[in-house]
């Protein structure tokens, strides 16, 4: 104290300092302790009237139908909250769904619930800012059991890890147009890639109809493409911690050599493919320009059923068995598609999760499931709703719904964004390539790939 | 003595008298009346400039988002695999590097000469001036995402107008690939060319109105033809706000993320991978934010040198 005092400290300023030390020291740990408490855990009582706030996927294809189905939402929560409603933003791009996911994430702050498509479920429980449902909560909304099993896959690593309520689903299946496949006198849909290489050759002329196309400029396209192939194959891309990228295995190299071979070699794709996004594979088999669609999901039929294929194209299942095979490998597995769909998940933070968990109970009704078919042509995820409307088993949904049966989930890895990034850059690399001169060399889609995998593995750690 | 000089002089006599506390030195005065500026400017430039270094040092991704103050510190990882040449993501960095730079480089190159002579011809007598430099002006107020979506359709192959015209002419085939590829650089320096040069023109022009007319009459009387007085007269007196210009305009350039984004992507060709793109992709598309901070300080950095190379630029000439 003589020293603070020699050095011009007043005995009264020292405590000041000290004591407002002191007192800043006592409070702020409280106000913090205060501040993670406030966000309630549900109780078994009735929830506190207020207004939940939603971040939702836009649905750029229907964005009326959306507005219709969430005022239907609203109306029935409503009418079962009495003094509660809930608002809703939305997002249109990966890219704003993970900002937001990232911000509310660091400020503990953001809405009440977040809809997320099933492959960034991974990454969203890895934030750590998501309810772990309870069992409790599960009966809350009528239990685990009302949900299409394979759809729960995606909803967290392990069954008492769930964090992700399935809202819809999103199969994928072959779509092909009939009137090319009689035309070219093949009456049964090919279920081996040897097969359907044979089928499309049939159907090309190199000018203006095509076998099949492809949307390798795609955000997405490529990793569904290139992940089937592999899995068909028996190989992963990723091992099975999680940690290490198997972007450069034998099989994932075979897969991409497969796919890039569609424009390259056997010919089937046009060569102006190597720039096509997904919308654009759409478009060409809206025009009768391609006679298979590989892996569409039921989004395509808003523009197919308003075109000149209206009426003359079927969904079935893919082809599950690899090129040059006549039946699976050893480890291989006959899949066609990955299990797919949106999910709503509760906010940590949320001081609302009791109320949220209502509206959850009222979208996962079978009535309001039922709209997701009628109003946005959605496949739902509740069984019930299955049985009580038949028209959703049966037509192109009969296959849809097969398909969402058979679907195989993508691992549980939180750094699959980042894989699904790094495959699309090696992808697009040689794709550009065989867009530009026609071809392209083993060597270097290779060496594409083993770039692709250091890169991958210098985000992994 | 510079008006500059003069000045602050002032300023510091006025604080002598002012404050007529002789513990206070005079000379701390101008930085009291900087204050109001600097404590926004620290709140919003300086203190989140120091963050995003910080993060940059840390292993900041999606499994530590949550509880980001206890992101585990990396250190200089994310700047040694960028940048050391035998690091992981030394391919991608250079690459988007040298993307920017040529990008920012070009376009800057081409928008000069067209924005000058549009405000030559503008500064001039011309009929319906008043319109025209209302119309030079569209590209510039056109939205960049609305721009970015107009110039992907112009570029589509097979479809877009740039194959049909090449074809129409015979400069090449109908199927030239525009969005991928080597040529995806130009069409993005096309797209950015026609969305920017009315900022120069805006800046030349500023500039061309500010350069008394008796001048140009002494050099009409004296005999100088037409390239002559631009020559000696107009460039000289508009060099520096031309210089300034440029300086801004590449830095607007380098930092341009949104057009990009909407003509290629998140997945674009290494050719057109700029750097506010590969840091948008590795924050906010694969959760790298270390990563992403990282290049950020690193393109902040390279983004110093025009800003320095036009500061001192200006000072040539300073007596002071």
């Amino acid at each position: 104290m003589a020293r603070l005092l020699e050095t011009g400290v007043t005995r009264r300023r020292f405590l000041q300092v000290a004591g407002m030390g002191t007192a800043a020291s006592v409070a702020v740990p409280g106000f913090l302790e205060a501040c993670a408490q406030s966000a309630s855990a549900p109780s078994t009582g009735s929830p506190k009237p207020a207004t939940l706030s939603l971040y939702i996927a836009k649905d750029t294809a229907r964005p009326q139908a959306q507005a219709q189905l969430m005022n239907m939402i609203k109306s029935k929560f409503e009418e079962e909250n009495p003094g509660s409603s809930f608002t809703y933003d939305t997002y249109a791009s990966a890219g704003e769904e993970t900002t937001k996911l990232e911000t509310s994430s660091a400020a503990q702050e953001g809405p009440d619930i977040f809809e997320f498509g099933s492959t960034l479920v991974p990454t969203a429980y890895a934030t750590g800012s998501f309810e772990i449902l309870t069992s409790d909560m599960w009966n809350h909304i009528g239990g685990k059991g009302i949900f299409f099993p394979p759809q729960l896959t995606m909803s967290g690593p392990s069954p008492d890890k769930l964090i992700a309520v399935p809202v819809s689903g999103n199969p994928w299946a072959m779509v092909h147009n009939k009137a090319m496949l009689q035309a070219a006198g093949i009456s049964k849909v090919p279920t081996t890639w040897n097969d359907f290489i044979d089928a499309a050759k049939a159907m090309t002329n190199g000018t203006d109809q095509w076998g099949t196309a492809m949307a390798p400029a795609d955000g997405f396209d490529p990793w569904h493409k290139i992940w089937l192939f592999v899995t068909q194959m028996g190989g992963q891309l990723m091992d099975s911690t999680g940690k290490k990228g198997l972007l450069d295995s034998n099989e994932s190299v075979e897969a991409c050599a497969f796919w890039l071979d569609w424009m390259a070699k056997y010919k089937i794709a046009a060569r102006q493919d190597a720039a096509f996004k997904g919308a654009d594979e759409v478009k060409a088999f809206a025009t009768g320009k391609i006679a298979f669609s590989v892996m569409a999901g039921p989004g395509g039929m808003g523009t197919w059923d308003s075109s000149p294929v209206a009426g003359q194209y079927e969904y079935t299942l893919g082809p599950t068995v690899p090129y040059g095979m006549s039946s699976l490998p050893s480890g291989g597995k006959p899949a066609q598609g990955f299990v797919s769909g949106q999910y709503y998940t509760l906010f940590k933070y949320s001081k609302n999760q009791e109320l949220a968990l209502n509206l959850l109970k009222v979208v996962v009704s079978p009535e309001i499931q039922y709209q997701y078919f009628q109003l946005r042509k959605q496949q739902p995820v509740v069984l019930g709703t299955f049985n009580k409307y038949p028209e959703l088993k049966q037509g192109n949904w009969a296959a849809l719904y097969d398909a969402a049966l058979k679907a195989y989930p993508t691992p549980f890895f939180s750094a699959w964004g980042p894989l699904e990034v790094e495959l699309g850059k090696a992808i697009n690399k040689m794709a550009s390539q065989v867009g530009i001169s026609g071809s392209y060399t083993m060597s270097d889609l290779k060496s594409a790939l083993t770039q692709v995998n250091q890169e991958l593995q210098a985000t992994l750690g | 003595m510079s008006i500059k000089g003069a000045g602050l002089r002032i300023a510091v006599a006025a604080g002598m008298h002012a404050g007529g506390d002789s513990h206070r030195s005079p000379i701390r005065v101008p930085y009291w009346l900087l204050s109001p500026s600097l404590i926004p400017l620290t709140v919003v430039v300086f203190i989140p400039m120091a963050f995003a270094f910080y993060i940059s040092l840390t292993g900041l991704n999606q499994n530590t988002i949550g509880d980001w103050t206890h992101a585990p510190f990396v250190g200089l990882k994310h700047y040694v695999d960028g940048l050391d040449p035998r690091g992981p993501l030394a391919p991608s960095f250079y690459s988007s590097i040298k993307a920017s730079v040529v990008f920012s480089v070009a376009t800057t190159l081409f928008i000069l000469p067209i924005g000058v002579g549009a405000a030559l011809l503008l500064n001039g007598h011309l009929r319906g001036r008043t319109f025209l430099r209302a119309v030079m002006l569209l590209p510039y107020i056109i939205p960049t995402f609305v721009n970015g979506i107009l110039w992907r359709l112009v570029f589509m192959t097979n479809t877009g107008i740039a194959d049909q015209i090449q074809a129409a002419l015979h400069l090449g085939p109908r199927d030239t690939f525009w969005l991928i590829g080597p040529r995806s650089l130009w069409a993005l320096i096309v797209a950015d060319v026609w969305a920017s040069w009315p900022f120069i023109y805006l800046m030349a022009l500023a500039a061309l109105q500010t350069i008394p007319a008796d001048v140009y009459d002494a050099a009409r009387i004296d005999g100088a033809t037409t390239f002559r007085t631009f020559r000696r007269i107009t460039l000289p007196l508009i060099t520096p706000t031309l210089g300034l210009g440029i300086a801004l305009s590449t830095i607007n350039h380098f930092n341009n993320f949104a057009l990009p984004y909407v003509m290629f992507g998140p997945t674009p060709p290494d050719e057109v991978n700029v750097m506010p793109l590969n840091i948008y992709v590795n924050s906010f598309i694969t959760f790298n934010l270390g990563l992403g901070a990282a290049m950020s300080v690193v393109a902040l950095v390279i983004m110093l040198a025009p800003a320095v190379i036009y500061l001192r630029a200006a000072r040539i000439g300073d007596a002071d």
